[in-house]
């Protein structure tokens, strides 16, 4: 049976009367991706700054690595790494004493730390701008620094706080490609963003948070099968008149498994209970009213819609 | 403190091009200007001797002592003399005086008179020296025959005793107590303008290092920038990475101010005095006051770098101002109106120190001055540490 990493039990945080964290447990499983998902406020920041014992706590026992967090727990301190939602990086220092500083926080020996340091430069992809300062970085090279920094020294546990914030594709694809290699090598990683295609990518369970509470946990197929959420179909269609477009309305409207349907502009959007059984139907009615289609997309549910489900809000608002 | 830690805490404060011009080169630049401007001021100031005409319309005791006075006031050989004397017949006088080769010129008789061609700075200070040498005079007199009336028959009648000898014996005794007087001013300089600017320079310099200190300290506190919240995270001991970061800081400041005191001997040759290893001892303690000025403010203040930085200048400029930076008389204003304020004032202090070994000699009020630096270093860092010894926050 696969160990917990982490192990929070209870967690409460207020700030004066307002609550930030309340009552979160959940467990982190050794070698898993776990994303702490929600909007931004939601609580996911603290959770973290609260496990690492930056913060204070009202409630609550936080166990990492089965030991008690506390600000001295320099052995339990030595296994981290993290890489913060702000980049963090002194200016008059150059990529590569930037990653070196950062690194000998944790690593004494010289010559282990420069194998370290090369490790973090070639796993995020900057090999070639070793003395560049950041000022002469982009943004998105930054932001590969910024994790190079946080990640050198080849902790078993890793906390990404939102990464990918402000960063090209480019920069994005290369810092996913990274972790997903981090845990290849077997670390185990607390992964919290707004953003759920990533998610979707990188996560094996997912925690979706809203006003500091979990909303919702699990795989993503657990999570998604508890929002009971369906399929949805948009066919394009041009130079359709509406007097065809009712009739078409109707048609659809009626066919077994349809939820609901409609015209956007030249679009129409299906939302059924499972898509692949009526798409065959579909394309029949299309035929008797003799109508050609641009294109035909069928979507799962998205993370998005789940959490549009659970909270009555998007997950970027 | 690990090396690791301390070697680029170092890095970081000497690579920062900002901080390295506002704390090495800003007084050095300042201090340019001091020497611009200063010593200009003392030289286009020095006191010029007037020009002076003696008659002498009568010739006795009184007319005689009055002359000597004024030679003394007047003598070639003391380049702080206020006359250049000139003895003239009358109507030689009054030709100079026409034709403005004299200010005035004195006539000396029973009522001595001042005669002046215009009203001007010069022959006011004439009238006023000489309305000073007749009260003296009128003074030694009423000694002079309260003496006699104390003498004794023999005395009396001794031939040889006479008023002049007499009058001539208190002047001696006078002067014999102003040479005493003069030995006990063991003062090895004059008071200088510049040097008090110079003072304060140095006061400003040290007070404005604590900067690095701030700096340094603001970078490590995970409440106060995100690296800090990186180097929290860490499993290095905090109190290992603030002893590192403060002795970088206090090494830069070190530097800086050694940089400043050594180009204003070297380039501005500004002359401190005999007691340079007084001056060295006071340049290490009123730097470490700075520091710990720097330390204090980046600990107890939650406020943005930026603001902090603020706060510490302003304060550095402020003390400095109540020291005398901006104008000597302001240290005296407030020596005299509320002594309390420059008693607790570092820059005060810093000057204050410098004072005392520079124009007294005066080794009692320097080690005061030092062990009251020394105090508010250590209640600040005393402060400092008590809060720097909590490692989580309610916020960040």
């Amino acid at each position: 049976m696969t160990k917990n990493i982490i192990e929070v039990k209870n967690l409460t945080k207020k700030y004066k009367e307002n609550i930030a964290v309340d009552h979160l447990s959940f467990e982190v499983k050794e070698g898993e991706i776990l994303g702490l998902l929600g909007p931004n406020g939601c609580g996911k920041s603290t959770t973290i700054n609260c496990l690492l014992s930056l913060l204070t706590i009202n409630e609550g026992e936080i166990k990492i690595f089965d030991k008690k967090m506390t600000p001295n727990a320099y052995d339990i301190k030595q296994k981290i790494g993290v890489v913060f939602q702000d980049v963090a990086l002194f200016d008059e220092l150059t990529v590569i004493e930037n990653i070196d500083y950062f690194c000998g926080l944790y690593i004494k020996e010289k010559e282990k730390r420069k194998k370290c340091i090369e490790d973090a430069c070639k796993l995020v992809g900057l090999e070639d701008y070793k003395k560049y300062y950041p000022k002469q970085l982009s943004g998105g090279l930054l932001r590969r620094l910024n994790i190079a920094c946080g990640i050198a020294h080849k902790p078993s546990l890793i906390f990404f706080d939102e990464p990918t914030v402000a960063v090209d594709p480019q920069s994005r694809n290369h810092i996913l490609d990274g972790i997903k290699r981090l845990r290849e090598e077997g670390a185990t990683i607390i992964y919290t963003t707004h953003y759920m295609e990533e998610v979707e990518l990188l996560c094996d369970r997912i925690i979706i948070m809203d006003q500091g509470k979990i909303i919702a946990s699990g795989t993503m197929d657990e999570v998604k099968a508890l929002a009971h959420n369906h399929e949805k179909i948009s066919v394009q269609i041009m130079n359709l008149e509406e007097e065809t477009k009712e009739k078409l309305l109707k048609k659809i409207q009626k066919l077994q498994g349809v939820i609901a349907a409609s015209f956007e502009n030249h679009t129409l959007l299906i939302t059924a209970e499972n898509g692949t059984e009526i798409l065959e139907t579909l394309m029949d009615r299309l035929k008797d009213f003799n109508i050609s289609y641009q294109h035909i997309l069928m979507m799962p549910p998205t993370l998005n819609d789940v959490f549009l489900e659970l909270t009555g809000k998007e997950l970027r608002d | 403190m690990r090396l690791h830690h301390f070697k680029y805490a170092l890095k970081i404060l000497i690579k920062n091009k900002m901080l390295i011009f506002w704390t090495f080169a800003f007084p050095i630049i300042l201090g340019i200007f001091f020497h611009m401007a200063f010593s200009n001021i003392e030289t286009s100031e020095k006191f010029q001797a007037i020009e002076v005409g003696v008659v002498t319309n009568e010739e006795n005791m009184m007319t005689k002592s009055m002359k000597a006075a004024l030679e003394m006031l007047g003598n070639e050989d003391d380049e702080n003399a206020i006359f250049h004397l000139h003895d003239l017949s009358l109507e030689n006088a009054e030709e100079s005086l026409k034709n403005k080769k004299i200010t005035a010129y004195i006539l000396l008789q029973e009522k001595p008179k001042v005669v002046i061609h215009s009203n001007s700075i010069e022959s006011t200070i004439t009238k006023q020296v000489m309305e000073q040498i007749v009260e003296n005079q009128s003074i030694l007199m009423n000694i002079a025959e309260e003496k006699m009336a104390e003498m004794s028959k023999e005395e009396f009648s001794n031939p040889e005793v006479t008023y002049d000898k007499i009058y001539q014996k208190i002047i001696e005794e006078i002067n014999l107590q102003r040479q005493n007087t003069n030995t006990i001013d063991k003062s090895p300089k004059k008071l200088s303008y510049t040097m008090i600017e110079f003072y304060t320079l140095l006061a400003m310099s040290a007070l404005y290092g604590g900067i690095f200190g701030l700096i340094s300290i603001n970078q490590i506190l995970a409440n106060m920038s995100s690296k800090g919240k990186r180097v929290a995270v860490s499993p290095e001991p905090k109190k290992k990475l603030v002893i590192g970061s403060v002795i970088a800081s206090y090494l830069v400041q070190l530097v800086g101010i050694f940089l400043l005191f050594f180009f204003t001997i070297f380039v501005l040759h500004v002359d401190y005095g005999e007691n340079i290893p007084g001056i060295v001892l006071l340049l290490f303690v009123s730097s470490l006051t700075g520091l710990s000025l720097g330390v204090f403010i980046a600990t107890i203040s939650k406020a943005s770098e930026n603001t902090k930085t603020g706060i510490l200048i302003s304060l550095t400029m402020f003390t400095c101002f109540l020291s005398g930076m901006m104008g000597v008389s302001m240290k005296y204003i407030v020596d005299s109106n509320i002594p309390f304020i420059n008693q607790i004032n570092p820059a005060s202090r810093i000057t204050d120190g410098f004072y005392s070994l520079y124009y007294n000699n005066d080794f009692s009020r320097y080690f005061e001055n030092i062990f009251s630096l020394l105090l508010i270093a250590i209640i600040l860092i005393g402060i400092s540490v008590h809060t720097l010894r909590r490692q989580q926050y309610d916020s960040i």
